[in-house]
Order: C-alpha cells, then sequence, then structure tokens
C-alpha cells in the first residue's frame, strides 16, 4: 500500500525566498487544497451512487488504479494520450457497470449492507490481483501528459507546480460541471429525485434502474480521472494505489455530511490541507493517521458530518 | 407490447392480490373505474388501500389478477412506463421531492413523461391554478405548508393531462377548509378534463360527495360497492369502518 | 459426508481428536508441525473474525490491525523487556483488546458501512504506523531476533520450547479459547451479540444495550486477534509490515466467510481450507489474491451461509441443559400508588409536522388499553416515545413510579416496559426457543466469565429460563415447533414467537404495535388468549390495533388519537357514538374549531 500523495511537495520550494517561513506556509496549503480538492472528486463519486442506492463500491480504489494502469498500457502500446486517456477513465465507468450488476444488485434485497461491502471490496481485491498478475506488483512510471512534473508558476510570490494547479483547476471545474448537471439537466433532476424518493421518482415517468446505472457510471468516470490525476502527479502506478485515497475520500464525504456535494469539496480540502500541514511540520508518515483520526471523531461525536443534517430513524 | 384484451376503455382491475412476505394486503380485489369519473375507495387504515393503489401503478407487483388499462393489460409494466401511458399516481403522505423547489419538483414530473410542448406554458398554468405557489416558485417543496404540498403534488401528478390519475389520502393532516379546497380542484379536473380518478381516502363523507361510485375495503377485501349517494347513506358503512 | 463432518463436531469427539492430533505432531515431519502451527493461529483469527462480523454483525476489513498489534506487542514485550511466553501473549490479548475498544467508540454512533470503512482505514493507518515507526517496528526492514522455537530461543519458566511443544501449548490454548467461545456464544450475552447483529432497534426493545454491547464485540474480537498475533509473532521469529496488510485481512475475512459466518465450526473449516490451499496448489498460490476477490465478490450471492452452512447441521444458540420446572408466574405488586404508566402532555415534531400534541396517556396495572386513531395520528410515535425510541420534545412519561421520559430504549425495557413492533423482528436463524430465551435478558444475573466457564450457577439460571421459556412457549401453541428456526414459520407463528419473547421477559407493560394485522382468525384467538394472560398477571397493556372486533373482545378503555391529539378517552361503546371519533374516521362537514396545520 504505497501512499501516492505524500511525498509531492516540490523539493526547492522550501527556502528559495525570503520569508521562507511563510512560503513554506503557502505551499503546504496551496498542495493541501489540490490534494483536497482530488479527495473531493471521489468523494463525489462515491456520494453518487449513495444517492441512488445507498450504497459505494469499497473497491472504489481500485477503479481509480485500474483507470490510470489502463491508461500507461495503452500509451505504452503507442495509442496517442487523447485516446488512451479516456478510454481509461471510460474503462473504470464500465466497470462499475458490472459492479452494480454483480456485487450490488444482487445483495441490495436482505436490507443488510454487509452482503454489498464485502462483494464490492471483493470486485477490488480481484481488479487488483488481476492488475498484479498482468503488469506485476512493481510501480510503473507514468508519463508526464500536459506539464512536466518540475514546471512551476509563481502565484503571488509562491513557487506552484504547474501540474498541481492543473489538477485543482480541473477538479473544480468536473464539481461545477457536476453540480450543474445535477440541477439543471433532465438526468441530473432525475438522480436527485431518485435519492429522496425512488418510489415517487418512478411515478414521475423516470425509469430507475437506468438513473441508477448511470449513477454508477458517473462514479466510475470520476474515480477514472481521480485515479489519472493522481497518477500524473505522482509520475508511477501500482496496483496497491487506491485504496489508501478511496478510504481518504470517503472521509472527505463524511466531513461534509455523505452525500453533500458542497461539504464534499469543504471536507476535502479541510482534510487534504490539514493532511499537508501535519505532514510538513510532524512528520509525512503521520499525514493518513490523521485523516483516520479526523474519520474516528467525526463518526464519534457527528455522524452527519459538519454540514449534514440528521436522518431520521423510521421504526 | 400488451395484449389487447378489451376494447373497452376505461381502468379494469381483476381478481388483484398483493402479498408482503407472508402478510396478504389485497386479496382478490375487483374493479372497473369507469372512464370520466371518480371512485372512491374507503377503508380504515390497514384495509388494503395504499397496497391496492401501488399494485395498479406498478409500485408493487400484483400476486394474482390482472390489471388492465384502455383494455391494454399493464400488469407487468413497470412504474415508469404506465406513468408514460397516462396513468399518475400521487402517494399519500406528501411524498414529493423535499429538496427541490416547486419548479424542480413540477420539471421532474415533466421531464420523463415528456411529449412536446413548452413547460413554461405548463407551469404557468399550475401558477394560475394555485396563485399562492407563484412566489414560491423557487422554494424548497419542504418548506411549503401542507396545503402548498399536496398543491404541488396535483399539479405534478397533473402535468401531462393523465388521462388516469390514483390520488392516495389527498386529505390527511390537512384542515379542513383546505381539503375543501383540495377537493373542490379534484371535481374540476374530473370534469373539465374528462380525467377518470380512484381517490383513496379514510375520510369518507368527504371522498363520497365529491365521487360518483366507491367502493369500501376491509382487510384487502371489497366489501360494498355501488353509487356514491347510496354508500353515503348506507348505515352499515360506518360498521365496515369501526368494525361495530 | 454431513454425517461424518457432524460427527466430528461432537465435544468427546472433538476432544479425542486433539489429544490424537497433539500426540500425533511427535512423530510427524517438523513442515508438518509447522503447517498445523500456522492452522492454529487462523483459527483464532477466524474465530475472532467470526465473533464481531458473524455473530455480532459489525463488519471488520482491517483484522489485520489487530492481529499486528498483538503481534508487535508480544514480540517487543519479550525481546527487549525479557518477559515470559504466557505474560507477553496475554499483554498482546490486552493490546488487542485495547485497540478494540479505542475502534468501537464511534461504534455506538454508526453503523454499517460507515464502520466498514472505518475498519478498513484502521487496518491501514496500522500498517503505515508499522511500516514509518522505524524506531520500534524495525519499518520496511522488519524486526527479526523475537524468541522463537524454530531457532531454540523460545524459553518457558527455564525449559527451550521446540516446535512441537509449542505446536501443543498453541493447540491446548486454542482448544481452551474455543471451548470458552461456544459456551459464551451460546450464553445471554452470546444471543444479545446475534440480536445486535439482526436489529439494533429490536435488540435496545429488551434491553440490550447497543453501545456497550457492540464495546463488548469490539473488545473481544480484537483481544482474540491479538492472541493470534502473540502465537504468530513467535512461530516465525520475524515480524514485517507487509504481513499485516490489506492481504491479510482479506485473508481473514475470507476464511471466516467461506467457513460459515455466525457458527463455530465454520471458521475452523475456512481456517483449513485456506491454510492448506495456498501450500498445496502453486496455482492457488500465485493467483491468490484474484481468487481471495472472487470468493468475496461472489460468496454471499453463492455459498450465503458458508460451508458449515452446506455440510453441517444448524448449531445451537442456547445452551444443553435440563430445563427447571417453571415457577407459576407472581404477580408483582406495584411500587407506587398512581397510575402503572402515565404519560403527561407530550409532544413532538417531525420536520416541522407535529406528529404528538400534548397528549396524555395512562395505564393501570392489569388495564388492557386499546390505543387507535387513523393513519399517521400519532400511534405509533406515542409508543416510540413511551419505549425510549424518540425522545418527546414536551411532556413527562412516568412507569411505575419513576420518570422514565428520555431514558434509552433498552433503559427502559430494563425496568420492565417492553413493546413489539409492527413487523415481527426476530432473529431469522434461532429456533422459536432461542428467540424466546432472547426475551429474558433483561433477568439474567450471571457474568459473561460464569457463562464462558460453565460455572453451575449459571448453568442452574439457564436452565430455569428454559423451564420458563418453555412454559410459555407452550401457553402460546408453539411447542410442536420450538426447535424449528422462526425464518421457516409462517407469519402468525413469528408473531406468537415474539410475543411470547415478550413474555418471559416478566414485564409490568407490553406495548403490542399493531399485533393482529395478518393474522387468521384461529391466530386471533391464540393472540387474545396471551393478551388476557398478561391481564390477569397484573401487566399493564397497551395495544395499537384497527381490528375493531379484536379490540372490543379485550380492551378495558380506548384511547382515540387523530392529528396528534386525545380526541376520545372511554370504553368502547362510547367511542361508536363519539361524534368527535365519528368525525375522525369518516369526515364531517367543516369543523370551525379544527386546529389549521396547513
Amino acid at each position: 500500500m504505497r501512499d501516492p500523495l505524500t511525498l509531492t511537495l516540490s523539493p526547492e520550494g522550501r527556502g528559495k525566498k525570503k520569508d521562507d517561513a511563510m512560503q513554506f506556509v503557502l505551499q503546504l496549503v496551496f498542495a493541501g487544497v489540490c490534494v483536497g480538492a482530488v479527495y473531493a472528486l471521489i468523494a463525489m463519486g462515491l456520494s453518487l451512487t449513495f444517492w441512488t442506492t445507498r450504497t459505494l463500491n469499497f473497491g472504489q480504489g481500485s477503479l481509480l488504479m485500474t483507470a490510470s494502469v489502463a491508461t500507461v498500457a495503452m500509451l505504452g502500446a503507442g495509442m496517442p494520450a487523447a485516446l488512451a486517456v479516456p478510454l481509461g477513465i471510460l474503462l473504470a465507468g464500465g466497470l462499475m457497470v458490472v459492479a452494480e450488476r454483480i456485487a450490488i444488485r444482487p445483495l441490495l434485497k436482505s436490507g443488510d449492507s454487509m452482503g454489498w461491502v464485502v462483494s464490492t471490496l471483493g470486485l477490488g481485491i480481484f481488479l487488483q490481483g488481476f492488475v498484479s498478475s498482468v503488469f506485476g506488483s512493481q510501480a510503473i512510471a507514468f508519463p508526464s501528459l500536459v506539464f512536466d512534473s518540475l514546471d512551476s508558476v509563481d502565484v503571488a510570490g509562491v513557487q506552484v507546480s504547474s501540474q498541481y494547479l492543473a489538477v485543482l483547476g480541473l477538479s473544480l471545474t468536473l464539481m461545477v460541471a457536476m453540480e450543474l448537471f445535477l440541477r439543471r439537466s433532465a438526468w441530473g433532476r432525475a438522480v436527485r429525485a431518485v435519492s429522496h424518493d425512488a418510489d415517487a421518482a418512478a411515478l414521475a415517468g423516470i425509469p430507475v434502474r437506468r438513473v441508477i446505472v448511470l449513477s454508477f457510471v458517473a462514479s466510475g468516470v470520476l474515480a477514472g480521472i481521480a485515479g489519472v490525476m493522481v497518477a500524473q502527479i505522482t509520475g508511477t502506478v501500482d496496483p496497491s494505489f487506491g485504496f489508501n485515497l478511496m478510504v481518504l475520500g470517503f472521509v472527505a464525504a463524511v466531513f461534509g455530511g455523505m452525500g453533500n456535494t458542497a461539504g464534499a469539496l469543504v471536507g476535502g480540502i479541510a482534510l487534504g490541507v490539514i493532511e499537508k500541514l501535519v505532514g510538513g511540520y510532524v512528520s509525512t508518515a503521520a499525514e493518513h493517521g490523521m485523516a483516520f483520526a479526523i474519520l474516528m471523531v467525526i463518526l464519534a461525536i457527528r455522524p452527519q458530518g459538519l454540514f449534514g443534517r440528521k436522518e431520521f430513524t423510521k421504526v | 407490447m400488451p395484449d389487447r384484451i378489451n376494447p373497452v376503455g376505461g381502468l379494469e382491475i381483476h381478481g388483484l392480490e398483493v402479498r408482503y412476505g407472508p402478510v396478504e394486503a389485497v386479496r382478490g380485489v375487483s374493479l372497473r373505474a369507469e372512464p370520466g369519473t371518480i371512485t372512491a375507495i374507503l377503508g380504515a387504515n390497514g384495509a388494503g388501500k395504499s397496497s391496492l393503489m401501488k399494485a395498479i401503478s406498478g409500485l408493487v407487483p400484483a400476486t394474482a389478477g390482472r390489471i388492465t388499462l384502455d383494455g391494454d393489460d399493464i400488469t407487468r409494466l413497470p412504474p415508469h412506463e404506465r406513468a408514460r401511458r397516462g396513468l399518475s399516481h400521487a402517494l399519500e403522505g406528501r411524498r414529493l421531492f423535499h429538496r427541490m423547489t416547486v419548479e424542480e419538483n413540477l420539471k421532474v414530473a415533466w421531464d420523463f413523461r415528456n411529449r412536446g410542448g413548452s413547460f413554461r406554458a405548463v407551469a404557468d398554468r399550475v401558477y394560475d391554478q394555485f396563485p399562492m405557489l407563484a412566489p414560491r416558485r423557487q422554494t424548497p417543496a419542504g418548506m411549503l405548508s401542507g396545503g402548498q404540498q399536496q398543491m404541488v403534488i396535483l399539479s405534478a401528478a397533473l402535468i401531462h393531462e393523465p388521462r388516469y390519475l390514483l390520488l392516495d389520502e389527498p386529505s390527511l393532516g390537512l384542515a379542513p377548509v383546505i381539503v375543501q379546497q383540495i377537493f373542490g380542484f379534484i371535481e374540476s379536473v374530473c370534469r373539465e378534463r374528462g380525467t377518470t380518478i380512484l381517490l383513496c381516502e379514510q375520510v369518507a363523507a368527504i371522498a363520497l360527495r365529491v365521487a360518483h361510485s366507491g367502493c369500501v375495503l376491509r382487510r384487502g377485501q371489497v366489501v360494498r360497492g355501488g353509487p356514491a349517494a347510496e354508500l353515503a347513506a348506507d348505515p352499515a358503512l360506518s360498521a365496515a369502518y369501526l368494525g361495530g | 459426508m454431513r454425517n461424518l463432518l457432524s460427527f466430528l463436531t461432537r465435544t468427546p469427539v472433538v476432544a479425542a481428536l486433539l489429544v490424537a492430533l497433539g500426540v500425533a505432531a511427535e512423530f510427524v515431519s517438523g513442515a508438518t508441525v509447522q503447517i498445523w502451527s500456522f492452522l492454529l493461529v487462523n483459527v483464532l483469527l477466524a474465530q475472532s473474525i467470526n465473533l464481531l462480523t458473524g455473530v455480532a454483525g459489525q463488519i471488520s476489513l482491517g483484522h489485520a490491525g489487530f492481529l499486528g498489534i498483538g503481534a508487535y506487542g508480544s514480540a517487543l514485550l519479550m525481546k527487549n523487556f525479557g518477559l515470559p511466553l504466557p505474560l507477553t501473549l496475554l499483554a498482546g490479548a490486552a493490546m488487542g483488546a485495547f485497540s478494540g475498544w479505542l475502534l468501537s467508540f464511534a461504534a455506538g454512533r454508526v453503523r454499517e458501512f460507515y464502520l466498514a470503512m472505518m475498519t478498513l482505514g484502521f487496518g491501514m493507518i496500522f500498517y503505515e504506523v508499522v511500516r514509518e515507526w522505524t524506531s520500534v517496528t524495525g519499518g520496511m526492514m522488519g524486526l527479526s531476533g523475537v524468541p522463537s522455537p524454530g531457532l531454540r530461543t523460545l524459553t518457558l519458566f527455564g525449559w527451550s520450547v521446540g516446535p512441537t511443544a509449542y505446536f501443543q501449548i498453541m493447540l491446548a490454548v486454542v482448544a481452551g479459547v474455543v471451548w470458552l467461545l461456544r459456551n459464551f456464544v451460546t450464553s445471554p450475552f452470546g444471543r444479545a451479540f446475534f440480536a445486535i447483529h439482526v436489529s439494533e432497534v429490536a435488540a435496545g426493545s429488551i434491553g440490550v444495550p447497543r453501545a456497550r454491547t457492540k464495546r463488548n464485540a469490539y473488545m473481544l474480537s480484537a483481544a482474540l486477534a491479538g492472541l493470534a498475533g502473540g502465537f504468530y509473532a513467535h512461530l516465525v521469529g520475524y515480524l514485517g509490515p507487509e504481513t499485516f496488510g490489506l492481504h491479510r485481512s482479506v485473508e481473514v475475512l475470507v476464511m471466516a466467510v467461506v467457513g460459515g459466518l455466525g457458527t463455530l465450526a465454520g471458521p475452523v473449516l475456512g481456517a483449513v481450507v485456506f491454510t492448506y490451499l495456498p501450500e498445496k496448489l502453486q496455482i492457488f498460490a500465485e493467483y491468490q489474491f484474484m481468487v481471495y476477490g472472487l470468493i468475496l465478490l461472489l460468496s454471499f450471492v453463492l455459498l450465503p451461509r458458508g460451508l458449515a452452512g452446506l455440510l453441517l447441521p444448524r448449531p445451537r444458540f442456547a445452551k444443553d441443559v435440563a430445563p427447571l420446572p417453571a415457577p407459576p408466574p407472581a404477580v408483582p405488586k406495584p411500587s407506587g400508588s398512581g397510575p402503572l404508566l402515565s404519560a403527561e402532555g407530550v409532544s413532538i415534531s417531525f420536520l416541522g409536522l407535529r406528529a404528538l400534541d400534548n397528549a396524555s396517556v395512562t395505564v393501570g396495572a392489569g388495564e388492557i388499553l386499546g390505543l387507535v386513531g387513523p393513519n399517521g395520528s400519532g400511534k405509533s410515535t406515542l409508543v416510540n416515545i413511551i419505549s425510549g425510541i424518540y425522545r418527546p420534545g414536551d411532556g413527562r412519561v412516568t412507569f411505575d413510579g419513576g420518570a422514565i421520559t428520555g431514558l434509552p430504549d433498552h433503559a427502559v425495557a430494563r425496568r420492565g416496559a417492553l413493546r413489539t413492533f409492527q413487523d415481527p423482528r426476530l432473529v431469522p436463524a434461532f429456533t422459536v426457543r432461542e428467540n424466546v430465551l432472547l426475551g429474558g435478558h433483561r433477568l439474567y444475573r450471571q457474568n459473561p466469565l460464569a457463562a464462558a466457564l460453565n460455572l453451575p450457577g449459571a448453568l442452574r439460571e439457564d436452565a430455569a429460563m428454559l423451564g420458563r421459556a418453555d412454559a410459555i412457549i407452550a401457553m402460546a401453541g408453539l411447542s410442536h415447533l420450538a426447535d424449528t428456526p422462526v425464518r421457516d414459520l409462517p407469519y402468525g407463528d413469528q408473531r406468537m414467537t415474539e410475543l411470547s419473547r415478550v413474555i418471559l421477559a416478566d414485564p409490568r407493560l407490553v406495548m403490542l404495535d399493531e399485533p393482529a394485522a395478518g393474522l387468521s382468525e384461529v391466530e386471533l384467538q391464540r393472540l387474545g388468549g396471551l393478551v388476557r394472560h398478561l391481564k390477569e398477571r397484573g401487566v399493564g397493556v397497551i395495544l395499537i390495533e384497527h381490528h375493531m372486533d379484536f379490540l372490543n373482545e379485550l380492551v378495558d378503555r380506548v384511547v382515540v388519537l387523530d392529528s396528534g391529539r386525545v380526541i376520545y378517552q372511554g370504553g368502547m361503546a362510547g367511542m361508536y357514538r363519539d361524534p368527535a371519533v365519528v368525525a375522525a374516521y369518516l369526515g364531517t362537514e367543516t369543523q370551525p374549531g379544527e386546529a389549521v396545520h396547513a
């Protein structure tokens, strides 16, 4: 379980300018915001299926990984990036259809979450095992697609990695696009309607089954995009990267209240910034420990998240 | 395509049964809603009214029996297909999309049964019909009063001018003044648009005042039926409810 | 096959097999003893996760963390401080239990996949801590030089312990642990774990405190995993972080799932299969991860009860004791002078909707009160408030002379106010008798240790409870079904089982939510008989019901609710003539005085 996002702070950031301490903090915060935006994207993906079926894919991390490994493989076979990247991402979307069909739908009837938690985890483990057996379990280099990992720009006196900036921009754009889709389009409204009340949605003529499948595809696509972006930042991919990211995405989702879009963004960014500050001032090894502690504390004190509302238990 | 069994129009239910696991909620109900009329389905709670309605609209599967709509067998169609055939169902308990705005609730009802036309024009007609909704079109539906919510539900259910409308307990939890207004509207829908309405009510008197005919369910079976006026005058009606 | 296996699970046969295995270890090759030793570690681990996930229903995806805590704890204590083996093993188990206790803190608040994700995170964090905390754990280089029987560096009371002796020690300990587990799982505490698994609300309604029960499950399970870790550490003599990653957590889960969750034999079967397969099948070892993934993906659909469910007879969830004759039920003396239960001015709102509005109800000892009203009038809400599921926004509930307003449901149940639900909430895998025994939860006085050790006091209490349960089952007309799992029973018999469960609790007040729904005429007669029996014993009964004929024969008094308010109190006959009631059911012309809810 290698950790993809810990060692990514650009090394020359430390001590270039006069105000070293300030520069360092700002760099940490910036890195945290960027990484947090990716967490938020993963959280969005988890929220989508949570909305329509009250389930989430415990193998989501393997989808991130599969999308990026498949992209590397296709690039290696000489396919242009403009084709390989979308195909890799679509593969993640397609795998989610499979996940819904065999790992979730048959197990929803029991009303117990244990079945689908175990089966989706199983799918994730299977994918990880499959990729390991095909590509080996070593890290594979992921080529720089747009910016080189050393490119940087100067934003208000702070050295900022171009890749990070691109990741942040793309993540925010996707989140906005997602929100617009949910608010403005018929299918987006249908997703929300199904999430509120699937029966009432069906009576309004909404094909609930298709909306559910759609939400799974979109969830997989978001995971695939997140996977390619993380691979781009870290420069390598390997079969075990992803599981950590899924848990962190979940922490972001819970932070903001499960299923709350704005909450996921705030939660993801807060998590990313806290992690990077802890990493910068305490130890990079403690980063995820902090994230986990946050998850524990939130679940113990405010399970509905910081922005969520309390759900009534129907007896 | 479903088989064409009966060339006659209307909604016809034959020998319908609904089971939830071991519990029989509806036991062999047969009834017919004549086109352009209001049929009241009465009974205490637990009598099987809601299950009957849900089986007609497809939310729960019928374990036995047949449902035909304009002569087409729709017993096995999914609910959204029945909705597209002009069968609309307003659930009990003011089930609308609480966190969506009034306008979004109407839009959701419009989008997937869309057969052309302008949503704007239809929405404006709704706001004409219920002027108190007009200033609240951007308000989340959950923030409306019970009466206003019922108006949104009715408007959403009627947004595509369905030929058949199932209404489940529209009076539940509403003040009498509002109930009168809602039932006045229901009556006018039937009269002016020719909509065939199946109306589930616990409150028998008010339902029988607008209905043409009615039937009483008790423990999943039809125990009484006939013209509304006859039922209203039947002293046994109270017994059917209270069991005495 | 089935007969052979069930023969093999009999206690004397198991004991003989264990002795034979211990003796055989002296004569087989070192490699075989090694595999047998690993098998024992896996048996402990599989039992550990089974207790938490299979019995108590709390899924664990990070069990390798508990294993690792015990392993590193035990290894470091011996290597750095020279503590003796028994102490380090106990310390490993205690450290595991402590981590389980910590992890369970959020467990009282959240359920289902939140918990699953938390355990997954826990496993990952443990892995990272081990990897990064180089000064203590050796980091990626691992921790070597752990005293080990294989290297002849492990000593016990001054004697060197070889691999065979170590295996024999493990065998004795694991056999002892499984025996304790068996006794525990068939005790009231084990049944409480199952009750939490199936429905936390139903468990609360019979007096099982959900947060504490879950915490105990975490601690016990983690202690077992910690013990397994201690044994593992000395068995191999070297610890590296890779041993305690996600892969190991998944493997542990696979063993329990394939073996059969919720049984004791299942985890043993699972451990045997997944200890030997990688050893004997090269191809399996190569594709292990993929195979585990596929197993998890498909097993809940293809093999929901695991190998044990396929091959073995149904396990017991109660101790095999001879029932003591039931004493005649004593009529309890009321401890106050007022009514048994009184709810005064109770109000509650949901999302702005007033579900109960200043409602007041009293029930006396030996009185049957009918609670009627149209849909959504607040009947169930009132019962939910009295039984402690909802906390009222306003008002006061007193029961048996004490205030119970705002007490949690299990505390209300422990005081003797019990309830049923609209749908019978039983443990499907339990027989009628075992389900009824659950009702006795609030009466047991034995402690978990006595239960696990089968001490005479605990067994005597079990026998007495069993006698009472059998008497109630007979009264409910279920004797011929007492050994049938309730999932195979028709609805009416499930209802009777649920009511019998409540009766065994020796209640002072019983609240029944639509008990007659879906029952046949014959079943209604039996139900009425049980309700009358409660009345004769001085129990107060609240009966929510729409079936008026049924109510008519039973109740002393009715309370009619409409829109959250009490609109009528008194006899049934008066109710039919009361204009407000008739209006609520049948409707009248507008009444100007009505409160406006719109």
